[in-house]
């Protein structure tokens, strides 16, 4: 047989496709099956949200950080409220840091459930989805309960949290958390030992830890590739470094073991959400700080200062001193963080939100380079990309 | 979809019901054929088996999930999502449609087949809601397509895209034409 | 902690005394100021110093003071792994001066640096690929300066008679209301109308 010279071509993945996670466009240039080179190209969900905040009230900016990520949403409302209320420099009563760690790892639930079930759906398993979409229909239904909303919670103010949980709330959440492992377990054994799962991902899109820091990995990416670095452990925030939980790492940096990472993490969350269940103390959810926080529903109905200054907090809102900080909290995704800049006023003069998968997405070049085709949308899912957050 | 009595209401399960089917596989069973007017018979093809185009942008897209997997389960109305627009009768536009993306969304529009249905699902699909002032947001795709069905939330509930789907029939259904 | 951190920063700035112009650690964040074009170099220093060890840089971003002789900043923030602590490193230019691009000591540089980019049209010297990223394709204009308007200056809709998308200038039934709460004595700010867009307009 003549010897056939193959041309190399490109291939202009998404922006519409379904395993591209949302709105991602790749230009691959391909030698046959195998990627020479993988351009990404971002911003099709691109929404001006930094631009936005700059033009809103610190109240009317936190539900952008909800719709940044829109897996987890609460893990992002929390950076954003936590930089607010360092530069305030005031404290949230425990009660309220215990039920924002609840929620925040509720929402850590949130999205390995998705994550890793989507990649699975991404190579090929279809039932973990379902099983796994199910436990977020109950979790969602928990956000339901304590804020109003499914997804969107807007849950977490400065200050500490909207309103307490409701009566009932915490016994619902542990009954679940009883029932909740086998669910692991049987998605475990569906995927762990899988044949064409672990085909598909073992020894694909292998990274080394010099690389994953020269790439600014962080969370569960890092992790798998063998750096033991979690914020809530080395730079604890609210009441984490109360709580009692192991950082699982990985050896190889392949896409298995960001697989097993976010799996073992699923059960280190649960530790934390059953240790917050039992220690929380009571008390008020709410700084009891009329200047950054507004007054009890009731209170308004009889003090007249109560009603002005609920008036002020909703109309001006709260007025932070001028200063910056960069703070970061330990998204399900890795290090979620803002650089706010504010100049006295009520409204933020520059908010940069730092995304995780940002820098994720950047390395898809690195990883898929020398793979096949169908590897690319391996490495895409167990990077765990949401271009809600990319593109801001 | 659900049985409509012969004056084209909807009839609920119940003896009525059934008497109308009798009479149905009553005359199927003597004759071998039963008379339909021809667009009833499309409608009820078309209301009965609406694919639509996985088109998820952004939040909006993971209660569009929610809605297609188990608890709502969206296949019972024989909703099956496609991810090719040759395939689908129907695009949901679930999230911000962005300056970006408008025209690829609008590539995805024309190559579906006609008859073809757009539901806007989301405020920021509907008229750019959280977004409207942005430098880099489409203010409503209707700006973009033509629009069936709006389905107002941030991010509208599963079941409130249930009913979206839903109203999108009853739609086909009072529109019956063959052509649109 | 704040102690450790100024000395940490009394040391990189006796480290490097040409370069740095100085040392400050606000609400408990070491922030470090650096001349413009020996920003590699510092960044090199910071990364393979053994008591810097700032190994991973998160983000870089830009910031627009527009009263500023240099309007510019750009702000790197790193993180060190080994001795769990951040450093802010920022450097002032302005809309013609570039600044030294990082790649080269941090890959993780290269989207960002094209977002600075893209957001303030600060230019980057020696970046391999300097594109916009996230605006649209042939956007124009920088998204994220302070004189930018929030609605830009173009909108999109399909056209029914070219069969495809054009962009026109924005027109909004309702501007964004944008109340004044800081002086006591104007509810609204006077509107800020959408100036005539710059040159090259039309369809894309």
């Amino acid at each position: 047989m003549a010897e056939t010279h193959i041309k190399n071509y490109s291939i202009n993945f998404g922006p519409q496709h379904p395993a591209a996670h949302g709105v991602l466009r790749m230009i691959l240039e391909m030698d046959g099956e195998i990627i020479e080179r993988a351009d990404s190209h971002i911003g099709l969900l691109h929404r001006g949200t930094e631009k936005l905040i700059e033009h809103k009230t610190y109240a009317q900016a936190t539900p952008y950080f909800d719709r940044l990520d829109y897996v987890s949403p609460q893990n992002q409302e929390h950076v954003f409220v936590l930089a607010a209320e360092k530069l305030l420099g005031i404290e949230v009563p425990e009660r309220g840091q215990y039920v924002r760690v609840l929620f925040a790892e509720l929402g850590r639930l949130l999205n390995h459930l998705f994550s890793t079930t989507a990649y699975a759906m991404d190579i090929g398993a279809m039932t973990p989805m379902l099983w796994a979409m199910e436990e977020r229909e109950l979790l969602m239904e928990f956000c339901e309960r304590v804020s109003g909303a499914r997804l969107h919670m807007n849950y977490f103010r400065i200050g500490g949290v909207s309103r307490d949980l409701p009566e009932g709330l915490s016994d619902d959440i542990w009954a679940w958390t009883e029932r909740f492992p086998q669910v692991v377990k049987d998605i475990e054994t569906l995927l762990d030992e899988n044949r064409i799962f672990k085909q598909r991902s073992v020894d694909i899109g292998v990274i080394s830890a010099e690389d994953a820091l020269d790439w600014g990995y962080s969370g569960p990416n890092l992790r798998a590739a063998g750096v033991p670095w979690d914020l809530r452990k080395a730079q604890p925030y609210d009441v984490y470094a109360k709580m009692d939980f192991d950082v699982p790492v990985g050896k190889h940096g392949d896409c298995y073991e960001r697989y097993l990472v976010r799996m073992a993490e699923i059960r280190e969350s649960l530790k934390i959400v059953r240790q917050c269940l039992n220690e929380m103390p009571s008390g008020p959810v709410q700084l009891d700080d009329r200047k950054a926080s507004p007054p009890p529903r009731a209170e308004m109905k009889s003090s007249m200062e109560a009603l002005i200054h609920h008036f002020k907090l909703f109309s001006e809102g709260v007025r932070i001193p001028a200063g910056e900080t960069y703070t970061a909290v330990e998204a399900p995704k890795g290090e979620m963080a803002v650089y706010l800049v504010s100049d006295g006023t009520n409204k933020p003069y520059r908010c940069k939100i730092r995304t995780p998968g940002f820098a994720h997405l950047q390395s898809m070049d690195l990883l898929s380079r020398g793979h096949m085709l169908a590897d690319a949308v391996a490495n895409l899912g167990s990077l765990d990309v949401v271009f809600g957050e990319i593109d801001r | 979809m659900g049985v409509i009595s012969e004056q084209g209401t909807p009839l609920p399960p119940g003896p009525e019901q059934n008497a109308l089917l009798g009479r149905v596989t009553g005359e199927l069973q003597d004759r071998g054929f039963v008379i339909a007017q021809l667009d009833n018979l499309v409608n009820w093809a078309r209301t009965g088996s609406l694919w639509p185009m996985t088109f998820g942008l952004a939040c909006c897209a993971v209660e569009m999930i929610h809605a297609y997997v188990s608890r709502y389960d969206l296949d019972r109305f024989g909703v099956v999502p496609r991810p090719s627009p040759r395939q689908s009768d129907v695009i949901i536009v679930a999230g911000t449609l962005t300056n970006k993306m408008a025209p690829a969304f609008r590539k995805v529009y024309d190559q579906m087949a006609e008859p073809r249905y757009v539901i806007s699902m989301g405020s920021c699909a509907n008229g750019g809601g959280y977004y409207h002032y942005s430098y880099s947001v489409v203010r409503g795709c209707d700006r973009v397509v033509p629009v069936d069905v709006y389905v107002p939330g941030c991010p509208p509930t599963a079941e409130a895209l249930v009913y979206g789907v839903l109203q999108l029939q009853k739609k086909i259904k009072r529109t019956g034409t063959l052509w649109r | 902690m704040d102690l450790a951190l100024q000395d940490l920063g009394d040391l990189i700035a006796a480290a490097l005394p040409q370069e740095v112009q100085g040392v400050e650690v606000p609400s408990g964040e070491l922030t470090v100021r650096v001349q413009r074009t020996a920003v590699v170099k510092v960044l090199t220093y910071l990364r393979d110093d053994p008591l810097c060890q700032f190994k991973q840089l998160m983000d870089v971003c830009g910031a627009d003071y527009p009263e500023r002789e240099y309007r510019f900043e750009v702000v790197y923030n790193l993180l060190s792994l080994t001795h769990n602590a951040r450093i802010r490193v920022k450097v002032d230019t302005d809309e013609t001066m570039p600044v030294p691009s990082v790649t080269n000591v941090f890959s993780s540089a290269n989207w960002y640096e094209r977002e600075v980019w893209d957001m303030y049209g600060v230019h980057f010297s020696d970046h391999p690929d300097l594109r916009r990223i996230l605006s649209d394709y042939g956007f124009e204009g920088h998204a994220l300066r302070k004189d930018f308007p929030l609605t830009g200056y173009v909108e999109l809709r399909y056209d029914d008679e070219q069969k495809r998308v054009v962009y026109e200038p924005v027109k909004l039934s309702q501007e964004l209301r944008n109340f004044d709460f800081l002086s006591p004595w104007e509810g609204l700010l006077p509107e800020k109308t959408a100036e005539a867009p710059p040159k090259g307009e039309g369809t894309a």
